[in-house]
């Protein structure tokens, strides 16, 4: 599957599955640009080039006959500069557009590999300290959450939230901190509770969650 | 015409407003109350409540309770004669605090590091017990004794109870009870795999210590039930009764223990022996109530108060404190009869919600649908009736202490 306009239109509606998710972001991160394939049409590649070159030429032969002399290998070269400044230029965009922006506002993605530390990030629409060996998405346009670990989270808005794949939602309150936990599938092993209602908790895992973002 | 009717009610508003304004200052300045609620309001703030009658009235903690700074202050708070006990347990502040005009202030304070209470003891009128465990580990047992009045530590030191050990990495102590010379301590050793998963071993251990000395005398083991009692700040688990007999409730239900194929019961030990009573086990999940339980509350003659779960009506842990589901039994503890309190159905796991005081009980119940409500059951006639309710912004009565 190729990475294309209709792809990344879902990607930023977060209506991809994993698998394309992760097919768009190796491409967003890639720093390598790919050739422009597969071609429209299914034309073939060297009789479109040949036709091109030979109109090229065409002209070239009534007008430019001083720059004869030049191979066609310069104007491949030149072409594909071009075509590379110019993907270059898409893909920077759509980069800028989706991840950088969407971080902030739309779709924030958190991950710490770390199986002692907690990451703390500071997003626009969050407080969040990320548990170890945690992954999570927090997608608020559709408001929508994949969580695998643990969160300490702190909206600065007020916003419901529906957990991928389950008929839970919550709603967390501006201001407020929670503690979120997800370690299984299903809806019965996600725990949100407000950090004032942590004692409600068995105290084996207070112990735990205290210890663990420090509070 | 409408300076007619200003003038009217204008006199009579106003002497209204001055009455009103008035008793909202006595409320709030009534330093005798006899009894003090913690409470956790809808917008996430929290209150102190204090008042004269749980029988009868409305409360709301926005407008006549105390606002807690939630960082010095939280349910697991210590409450005698009329002063609050609080460990700030990241700071390592054990402080004391009194309500004056509409205030939470502090009168004494004192250093306590690295400890996390697990139960506390009034050895006497001024001198309180504190068991507690390392904040950071949770595998080395510490006590303090301290002098409330002077707010001075007495003694502290570690308790000679053995660390956690094999597969187990920390403990809990559930419940400490003091006996002429020596001390009474009940715990059992937990493994963590992470912040959301844990287990308990099946064993519970009661060990007697010397006293003040913490020195080990003996252990007994018990695999009946696990997970003996609990964190007693946060909720009763045990009492003394006439008799000096001891009892306690054991928890190996998803809220503490979570070994939820071991049942519930209640242990004795008797005033007369310092080891657990073979004989006695009140099977709290094998009864009818086919439940897990948390919290018991002694009535007199026998009777006790047990706060149980209802499994079929929440779904795990992320909705075990906020659903409605507990039930308040009474047991009789020598004739195991067990009667159903007919109370709406309460919220929150963990509350200190009972008092007794004569022939009456009065019980705090969450109720979703009716309200927040203390409750008045007379013990003897078995009749129960709404008495004082806390409105307003309440959504947890988490504690109902007498000043």
């Amino acid at each position: 599957m190729a990475v294309n306009q209709e792809l990344l239109e879902r990607y930023h509606s977060n209506h991809c599955t994993p698998e394309e998710r992760k097919l768009v972001e190796d491409w967003l991160f890639s720093a390598e640009v790919d050739d422009l394939e597969p071609l429209p049409f299914n034309m073939d590649k060297n009789k479109l080039k040949q036709n091109i070159w030979e109109s090229i030429d065409k002209g070239k032969e009534e007008e430019l006959t001083p720059l004869k002399g030049r191979s066609n290998t310069y104007f491949m070269f030149k072409g594909a500069i071009a075509a590379s400044l110019f993907i270059a230029l898409i893909a920077g965009i759509a980069y800028w557009l989706i991840v950088k922006t969407g971080q902030d506002n739309d779709f924030l993605s958190l991950n710490n590999s770390s199986a002692q530390q907690v990451k703390h990030v500071d997003s626009k629409g969050y407080n969040v300290a990320v548990g170890p060996n945690t992954v999570a998405r927090i997608n608020n346009i559709a408001g929508v959450i994949d969580l695998s670990g643990s969160l300490l989270i702190s909206p600065k808005k007020d916003i419901d939230l529906l957990f991928e794949g389950t008929k839970k939602k919550v709603t967390l309150k501006k201001g407020q901190t929670y503690i979120i936990l997800k370690n299984k599938a299903g809806a019965e092993s996600i725990i949100v509770v407000s950090e004032r209602n942590l004692m409600d908790l068995p105290p084996v895992m207070q112990k735990q969650i205290t210890t663990q973002f420090d509070i | 015409m409408i300076n007619l009717l200003l003038r009217r009610f204008s006199i009579p508003m106003l002497l209204l407003l001055i009455l009103s304004g008035t008793i909202g200052c006595v409320k709030k300045q009534n330093s005798d109350a006899k009894y003090s609620f913690y409470i956790l309001a809808k917008d996430g703030n929290e209150y102190l409540l204090t008042s004269n009658s749980l029988a009868s009235g409305l409360l709301k903690p926005e407008t006549e309770g105390v606002l807690l700074d939630i960082k010095d202050m939280d349910r697991d708070v210590i409450v005698k004669d009329g002063h609050y006990y609080h460990l700030n347990r990241k700071k390592g502040i054990f402080s004391r605090f009194k309500i004056d005009n509409g205030l939470l202030n502090v009168s004494a304070t004192l250093s306590l590091k690295d400890y996390s209470i697990e139960n506390f003891n009034w050895i006497g009128r001024d001198t309180l017990l504190l068991t507690a465990l390392n904040n950071s580990g949770y595998n080395t047992t510490k006590f303090a004794l301290i002098d409330t009045k002077a707010f001075k530590i007495i003694a502290e030191g570690e308790m000679d109870i053995p660390k956690p050990s094999g597969r187990f990495t920390t403990l809990s102590i559930g419940l400490v009870e003091k006996r002429k010379n020596h001390l009474l301590v009940g715990y059992t050793y937990h493994v963590s795999t992470g912040v959301s998963n844990y287990e308990t071993s099946d064993t519970m251990y009661v060990s007697q210590l010397t006293y003040p000395d913490m020195k080990l005398i003996k252990t007994q083991k018990d695999i009946r039930s696990t997970y003996p009692g609990g964190v007693n700040t946060i909720q009763s688990y045990n009492f003394t009764d006439i008799h000096h007999d001891y009892y306690f409730m054991s928890c190996p239900g998803i809220a503490l223990g979570n070994r939820p194929e071991i049942p519930t019961g209640i242990f004795r030990i008797k005033a007369n022996a310092d080891t657990l009573d073979r004989d006695y086990f009140f099977d709290i999940s094998g009864s009818l109530i086919q439940n897990h339980a948390y919290g018991m509350w002694n009535l007199g003659k026998d009777k006790v108060i047990i706060r149980s779960e209802r499994k079929d009506l929440f779904k795990g842990l992320g909705d075990h404190y906020s659903t409605a589901h507990f039930e308040f039994y009474e047991l009789n503890l020598q004739t195991k009869a067990i009667k159903k309190l007919p109370l709406p159905l309460d919220k929150g796991t963990r509350r200190e919600c009972v008092l007794v005081e004569g022939n009456t009980a009065y019980i705090a119940v969450n109720s979703t649908k009716e309200g927040n409500y203390i409750w008045v059951y007379n013990i003897q006639t078995g009749a129960l009736k709404k008495g004082l309710q806390l409105a307003g912004d309440t959504d947890f009565i988490l504690r109902m202490d007498k000043l």
